[in-house]
């Protein structure tokens, strides 16, 4: 037993009667160990300003002693090396009242008493020294404290080395003034006149001028701080009765801003009042059901009643009578008499944002004909111009950034319907009733809408969308409509959709017939006549042609949808009937050729018979819906000169159509049925293109149509044979190269880059037909490239089914009438709150041109902050739809940050105006002085006090200081009359009103450098820090000494 | 796991005059074969592949378009949204060659992303009748800051290192644009 309890192997450590203050010990190392704060190596020294710039970091850990719970915190400085802390200080905050007495160690600085007082004492260890750090805080300041002198006696007690001939104590001070009452500036911004509505004096002016600027003045209190910096305690007194301390005497100046905080700004509010609108779920119905229902009750028989409106907006096939937008005036007042306390908007509002968001309205009422480019122009010229006139140099900012912001920012252009309905829209949610006014307004806008679709006319100020990518592509294309701009948000090309449906209704109508429009049909081919000089047998046709297109004219108007086959009477067919043999004949040779050929299939054989018959088909038909003649190219089997058909438009589609379309398209997989089926689907647009051209060139042949449409699929066998040949037509070629280009000139002139587009197209038609053989040796001299004549391949398929149906007759591949009701539905779909939403990139769009146009070139910061916004913008309005609200806080955000610094820029300049300058020249300090106050939380007045911007400051002062007596006077003696009024005129004299009013704040900083603790220790630093405010005293003293010669 | 480590999704264009190789190309590229026969493209068509490179997966939706003109009405609306284009033309052709000014014009005008990522590829380098040497390929590439490779759907020459090099330098490019909206945030 004895010698099993000597042996440490079983030694019991006993830990059940530890004490609390061991377990909170114990507790308090392991933390540290943790921490790995014991034994570190020493670090390398901080650089300066690294314990006030660098990223600070804390570790926290709870210790408890007995029911006592203590934080023990580490902060520590980040670095970047990877044993990052090199600061080490311990705080241990107590939650509670109680002692902050506990460990050791090198740095240790716990929090004493209540956390919001701030106190902390400790003591740091370095080798040979120690410092130790206390604070005292007081509520009220003890009266023999309060000045230089009485802080001295404390310190000088405090280091406590009176046997020593005490060096001077280096003194520095400073006060702080704080100037409130702005007499000379009272904010400048005009509170938004929000009752012009309602008196009735409507103006345009109002709807489409964003609010801008902070609602209260931002500039709230001005301090200065005056510092007399490292003093001698002997060059300075201060104490009961007398102070050396003059504040136009110090000196250093330096001057901060209190801002307001959380500054509201007009536009700020209205955007996120806008904002707020995303996040609401209601319908229409659900905001305007009660009304409209109260409306039906109250009316039925009105046509003019929003009820009805509604009512055929639910169900389309119903015969309408939307009211047109002239007499959207005579509407509204009929709801006027109807109820005119339920309408959400009034009606006379109403009718002005209507005419405002439709400036070309006003003719129509007087005039039910098209909207044309006149009014267009009268519309531009109604629409306000933007307020200010900027300076050149502003305007050029202005302009470029507009133009920027366009290329950037999917929103809708600045003179565009959407726009003024985005700027419309925020600013009556804001002013005119909120949500419900918004439901209201869009009702009324897709009315609109939809009248202009059902009575064709054109929605005003849309912008040209983009470019057709067909006419960018060479082609020559008939009547080539603008495409939605895929660059702008997803309403505005909704809107363009319907423009474009609107549009070809018209020319569909206009034209009488099919979908095309004459006009634009006809002048290539009158062009091309001239030149077809070759051909010459073609013209009379072609006229003739044109002839018959009119008879036809009204038999085709009603009924576009419907396809035709319609066989011709004959009446102008003897060019084609003297060609009838050759063609047979042509035509047999061909079978037999086919024939010889190995790859030929049975399903070859079965195309060239059917080739065979649409021929005998074309002896019964002429050609129809030629555009113009292919230079030079002849038919293999008819050796008839080649026509490029008239074909169909592409398809206009808004961005969500083109994802939904490929969409459908990727999801149909990667297999090869999978491609198949997706070629099948895109073949359409192949079929209608054979179509026409088989119309156009009728005998025509695969290989033919092939040498047009894809050339490098046709491969000619011998190329010499053709070259001397071709040598003959040179000069006739030459001669419709002019022309040709003429017309290339004219349909490329819409798009953006005219010339290379141009040799893109001559490019793409010139090789093929060099080696064309010309009309006289209409024999074959090459075939299709191999995958062309993969038997069952796509292009033979689908050549095979098509008949010769020129464009018009065909079934118009862009259904504009769909179309339309699908945009009309979309918009007639969406929640007031997706609208808003729909609305939002535009808002933004919108606000950043405010925020440009009010850019001031001495605030540079601005112009960096809109740049921010922008690019902000820029993704945030790129993002799929629907984005995220989070993002567009974002840029609100910044928005208002931008508009913020805006209003404290003119707030301060009108503060600290020339006026108050002595010498006119200082106009340029006080600008960077006001830059610099707007960037920097704390700007030294150069040149003190008697510096220009020191006095301006001084000038502030000492108006407020007079304004400030002044009213106290007045109020006294309003108060209390008669009596005490002598005596207080005789206790204020006016000249002793000082210029500054008592110092806000006073601080101290004593140091020494003296021997600690004894006369023999080093000589060590001595610092005291004393802080005086109103209700706050406060001492904090750091007093080192030697640990090793004590 | 496949599915899990898939990074990112590439949408990837091919675009090029008629007949120079783009769907032998894709084909070649996906499925590792080459038909004689492959039959003119209509429209687009769509192929998928997840590739790894550096040991990120990246998943290829590869849109494969008609060379045709009259075709090229729609695949302006596929160049939206797409992070890289293959620009390919017959090595064989100096037709094809010359056409490269043309399309890359169009690109410009309907891509939507500034910072596509464009690649030049001189296909059919099995075949004799070369028209259009490699330095000419290097040169336009070089003038239009485009990767540049020739290959051959046929021989599987350098095909894979095509698009693997596209996808690389595509991932260097997007991970240079989060960085730069992480710092502005």
């Amino acid at each position: 037993m004895a010698a099993e309890e000597d042996g440490d192997v079983f030694e019991i450590t006993d830990f059940t009667t530890a004490s609390e203050w061991e377990r909170f010990i114990a507790r308090l190392e392991e933390v540290f160990h943790e921490w790995k704060l014991v034994n570190r190596e020493p670090r390398p020294p901080i650089p300066k300003g690294k314990l006030t710039e660098g990223l600070w970091e804390e570790k926290t850990e709870e210790v408890i002693f007995a029911d006592f719970k203590f934080l023990v915190t580490y902060t520590y400085l980040k670095t970047n090396q990877v044993d990052g802390e090199s600061e080490s200080a311990r705080n241990s905050q107590e939650r509670d009242e109680g002692d902050g007495d506990s460990c050791e160690d090198e740095h240790k600085i716990p929090n004493l008493q209540q956390k919001w007082r701030k106190l902390y004492s400790g003591v740091a260890v370095a080798p040979g020294a120690g410092v130790q750090f206390e604070m005292a805080h007081l509520k009220k300041i003890p009266s023999q404290y309060t000045h230089l002198a009485g802080l001295l006696d404390v310190f000088k007690s405090k280091i406590g080395c009176a046997y020593v001939s005490l060096p001077p104590v280096s003194v520095s001070v400073r006060f702080t003034y704080i100037l409130e009452d702005w007499i000379h500036s009272p904010w400048p911004q005009l509170p938004p006149d929000f009752s012009s509505f309602a008196e009735g004096e409507v103006g345009c002016t109002e709807l489409d001028v964003l609010p801008f600027g902070a609602c209260e003045d931002p500039v709230k209190e001005l301090h200065l701080s005056c510092t007399w910096p490292s003093l001698s305690e002997d060059m300075i007194v201060e104490n009961n009765a007398y102070s050396d301390l003059d504040p136009l005497q110090a000196p250093q100046w330096s001057v901060r801003i209190q801002m307001t905080e959380d500054q509201q700004c007009l536009l700020g509010q209205y955007l996120r009042a806008f904002l707020q609108l995303c996040t609401l779920t209601e319908t229409t119905d659900d905001i305007l059901g009660r009304l409209t229902t109260e409306g039906n009750d109250a009316d039925k028989d009105s046509n003019d009643d929003i009820t009805h409106a509604l009512h055929r907006l639910t169900e389309p096939s119903l015969p309408y009578h939307i009211p047109s937008l002239g007499s959207v005036v005579s509407r509204a007042t009929t709801h006027l008499k109807i109820k005119p306390e339920e309408a959400p908007v009034p009606p006379s509002l109403l009718n002005e944002i209507l005419l405002h968001l439709f400036p070309d309205a006003t003719g129509l009422k007087t005039s039910a004909s098209r909207h044309t480019k006149e009014k267009h122009q009268t519309s531009r010229e109604l629409t306000p111009v933007e307020d200010t006139a900027p300076a050149s140099a502003r305007s050029q900012r202005l302009e470029e950034v507009t133009a920027e912001v366009m290329k950037q920012i999917k929103s809708a252009p600045s003179d565009s319907l959407t726009y003024r309905l985005a700027v419309a829209f925020i600013i009556i949610n804001h002013n005119h009733g909120g949500l419900r006014a918004l439901a209201h307004l869009w009702q009324e806008f897709i009315l609109e809408m939809r009248y202009r679709w059902e009575n064709s006319i054109l929605i005003p100020d849309l912008g040209t969308g983009s470019v057709s990518p067909r006419t960018v592509c060479s082609k020559p294309s008939v009547g080539s409509i603008p495409q939605p701009n895929l660059g702008s948000c997803l309403l505005h090309q909704k809107l363009q959709m319907l423009n474009c449906c609107i549009e070809r209704r018209i020319k569909r109508e206009s034209a009488g017939y099919g979908h095309e429009d004459t006009a634009l049909h006809e002048a290539p081919s009158s062009v091309f006549e001239p030149a077809t000089s070759l051909c010459q047998r073609d013209v009379p046709d072609n006229s003739s042609q044109t002839g018959a297109r009119a008879e036809r004219a009204e038999s085709f108007a009603s009924s576009s949808d419907e396809e035709f086959f319609e066989c011709d009477d004959g009446e102008d067919n003897i060019a084609v009937d003297t060609d009838d043999d050759k063609i047979v004949s042509e035509a047999n040779i061909k079978k037999q050729k086919f024939s010889h050929k190995k790859s030929l299939t049975s399903e070859k054989s079965i195309e060239s018979s059917v080739s065979e018959t649409s021929f005998k088909d074309s002896f019964t038909f002429r050609a129809e819906g030629r555009l113009a003649q292919i230079k030079n190219l002849h038919s293999l089997a008819t050796g008839e000169p080649l026509y490029i058909p008239v074909t169909q438009e592409p398809s206009p589609m808004t961005e969500d159509m083109l994802e939904e379309h490929a969409e459908v398209l990727a999801k149909l997989g990667t297999t090869a049925e999978g491609s198949k089926l997706r070629a099948r689907m895109q073949s359409a647009c192949l079929l209608s293109d054979m179509e026409s051209f088989k119309a156009a060139n009728p005998g025509c042949i695969l290989e033919d149509f092939v040498r047009w449409y894809s050339p490098r699929d046709y491969i000619d066998d011998e190329e010499e044979e053709g070259i001397d040949v071709t040598d003959r037509n040179v000069i006739e070629e030459d001669d419709q190269e002019k022309k040709e280009h003429g017309f290339d000139g004219d349909s490329l002139n819409r798009c953006k880059d005219g010339q290379s587009k141009a040799s893109f197209d001559k490019a793409s038609v010139a090789p093929p037909l060099e080696a064309a053989s010309p009309a006289k040796e209409p024999k074959r001299k090459g075939q299709l490239s191999q995958r062309m004549q993969i038997p069952g391949n796509m292009w033979v398929e689908v050549w095979q089914s098509a008949r010769p149906v020129p464009a018009r007759r065909q079934k118009r591949l862009f259904d504009d009438t769909k179309e339309a009701e699908k945009v009309l539905h979309y918009l007639a779909g969406l929640r007031p709150g997706e609208v808003v939403l729909h609305l939002l990139p535009v808002v933004v769009h919108a606000s950043i041109l405010k925020l440009v146009e009010k850019e001031d070139p001495e605030v540079p910061v601005l112009k960096t902050l809109t740049d921010q916004v922008i690019s902000k913008a820029t993704k945030v309005t790129r993002m799929p739809y629907p984005p995220e609200l989070k993002q567009y806080e974002e840029v609100i955000r910044l928005i208002e940050l931008a508009e913020t610094v805006f209003s404290r820029a003119q707030s301060l300049k009108t503060k600290l105006t020339r006026d108050l300058l002595e010498r006119g020249k200082a106009e340029e300090e006080l600008h960077h002085f006001v830059a610099s106050l707007l960037q920097q939380p704390e700007v030294t007045v150069r040149g003190g006090p008697f510096g220009p911007a020191g006095s301006v400051v001084h000038r502030l002062f000492v108006a407020s200081q007079k304004a400030a007596h002044m009213v106290v006077e007045e109020r006294l003696e309003e108060s209390d009359l008669g009596d005490h009024s002598l005596s207080l005129d005789v206790s204020r004299p006016p000249s002793t009103i000082p210029d500054f009013p008592p110092p806000a704040a006073r601080e101290y900083i004593l140091r020494a450098m003296i021997p600690h603790p004894t006369p023999y220790s080093r000589v060590l630093p001595q610092r005291m820090y004393c802080v005086l405010v109103e209700g706050d005293y406060r001492l904090a003293g750091a007093f080192c000494s030697d640990t090793t010669f004590l | 796991m496949e599915d899990q480590e898939v990074l990112t999704t590439l949408k990837i264009l091919i675009i090029g005059e008629s007949g120079v190789g783009k769907s032998s190309l894709l084909l070649r590229f996906t499925d590792d074969t080459f038909d004689p026969e492959q039959a003119a493209t209509i429209g687009v068509d769509f192929k998928v592949k997840t590739l790894t490179v550096d040991g990120n997966k990246a998943k290829l939706a590869i849109w494969d378009t008609a060379g045709q003109e009259r075709f090229r009405t729609l695949t302006p609306s596929y160049y939206r949204g797409a992070q890289g284009v293959i620009l390919v033309y017959d090595v064989c052709s100096k037709q094809s060659f010359a056409k490269l000014d043309a399309w890359l014009n169009e690109l410009e005008t309907f891509a939507t992303k500034h910072d596509m990522v464009k690649m030049l590829v001189g296909n059919k380098i099995d075949k004799e009748k070369r028209e259009v040497s490699k330095d000419e390929g290097l040169k336009f590439a070089r003038k239009h800051h485009m990767l540049f490779i020739e290959a051959s759907a046929k021989t599987k020459e350098g095909v894979q290192c095509a698009f693997e090099e596209l996808v690389e330098k595509e991932g260097i490019d997007s991970a240079e644009e989060d960085d730069g909206t992480s710092q502005a945030r």
